[in-house]
């Protein structure tokens, strides 16, 4: 077993000891980062600040250094992931925070995706996000997004008030095969149909499978408005993503 | 030679960072039950709209703060129109 002393990076031996309460958490992380490089823990410690633009360049040079990218996910990445929960888990840090490590983490894993593509491992499919018209609520999307990215899909965030022409112009830009709409207010819940019937008149609503959600959205109102799924929250999100997903490919 | 990754080891890591997201938003939800998920540690506002609690930032060009005490329902102070 490592002693906190044995990790070099003194922001994450600083980071254990004013966060972490529980002994074997602690333990577990002392070892997880004590058994890493300096490189790797620059990259964690990166992350849990929440510097995408430190994550983008440690990682784009750990890579051309030679580490694997496995090491990079293990060591770096995931490593400072693990700490960014736990400070979630004891409200020492916020939902804004959390999405900011995980801005970070997309930064380094744009970087080992070349790799995956080189290896022949393809995104499961590319979605597109986005809520709809009117709307400037992004979290729940954030959120679905992350998880999305997280699971091994390639996402497009096209952000907060999107017209139903945006959707569709990203929809045929980057051939998607899915795409979710979010809306937190009853007045823009219905832009997701209105979103859904410009997908119809455009002729393309076959080619993209539609999911939903957002607070006041269910799964009545999915059905009624006509799409093809709708997620009660960001892991739902992910299981559906993988369901139209599937279903687009053998369409 | 150019580095390859074993598909099943990838994997693994996909499964393991859907378990750490997973277990982020089963917080976020448990957070948004008692304060706004748009408040930040520092109590600032990052929403991109409107909110009654919303008070001017402490240096130019920065964040909003927020008031809000988290005692009430905080969805009822977002401009929604």
């Amino acid at each position: 077993m490592a002693d906190i002393t044995d990790v070099a990076n003194a922001f994450l031996r600083s980071e254990i000891e004013e966060f972490v309460e529980r002994p074997n958490e602690s333990a577990r992380l002392v070892d997880l980062y004590a058994g890493a490089s300096p490189e790797m823990q620059a990259i964690a410690a990166a992350l849990v600040e929440g510097e995408d633009d430190d994550v983008d360049r440690l990682t784009t040079e750990a890579l051309a250094a030679g580490v694997p990218a496995l090491e990079v996910m293990d060591n770096g990445l995931i490593a400072g992931m693990s700490l960014v929960g736990i400070k979630f888990r004891e409200s020492f840090i916020f939902v804004p925070e959390v999405l900011a490590c995980a801005r970070a983490m997309k930064a380094g894993m744009a970087h080992i995706e070349p790799i995956l593509s080189a290896s022949g491992i393809e995104p499961l499919a590319t979605v597109i996000m986005g809520t709809v018209k009117g709307d400037l609520h992004d979290i729940g999307k954030n959120l679905c997004i992350m998880m999305l990215r997280g699971a091994g899909f390639d996402v497009v965030d096209l952000g907060v008030d999107v017209s139903p022409d945006d959707f569709i112009d990203a929809v045929e830009e980057h051939d998607a095969g899915v795409l979710g709409m979010s809306a937190l207010l009853t007045t823009t819940m219905p832009n997701m149909g209105k979103t859904i019937e410009a997908f119809i008149d455009a002729d393309l609503r076959e080619r993209v499978r539609i999911m939903v959600g957002g607070a006041p959205v269910t799964q009545e109102f999915a059905d009624d408005m006509g799409a093809d799924g709708y997620g009660k929250d960001a892991v739902a999100c992910v299981e559906l993503a993988k369901a139209l997903a599937g279903a687009a490919r053998g369409a | 030679m150019a580095e390859r990754v074993d598909p099943i080891a990838w994997q693994q890591r996909l499964d393991r960072m859907t378990e750490l997201f997973s277990s982020l938003v089963q917080t976020a939800g448990e957070q948004a039950t008692f304060r706004c998920p748009y408040k930040n540690r520092h109590d600032e506002c990052t929403a991109a709209f409107g909110c009654r609690n919303q008070r001017r930032p402490e240096t130019a060009g920065g964040l909003r703060l927020c008031r809000g005490d988290d005692k009430l329902d905080y969805r009822d102070a977002w401009e929604t129109a």
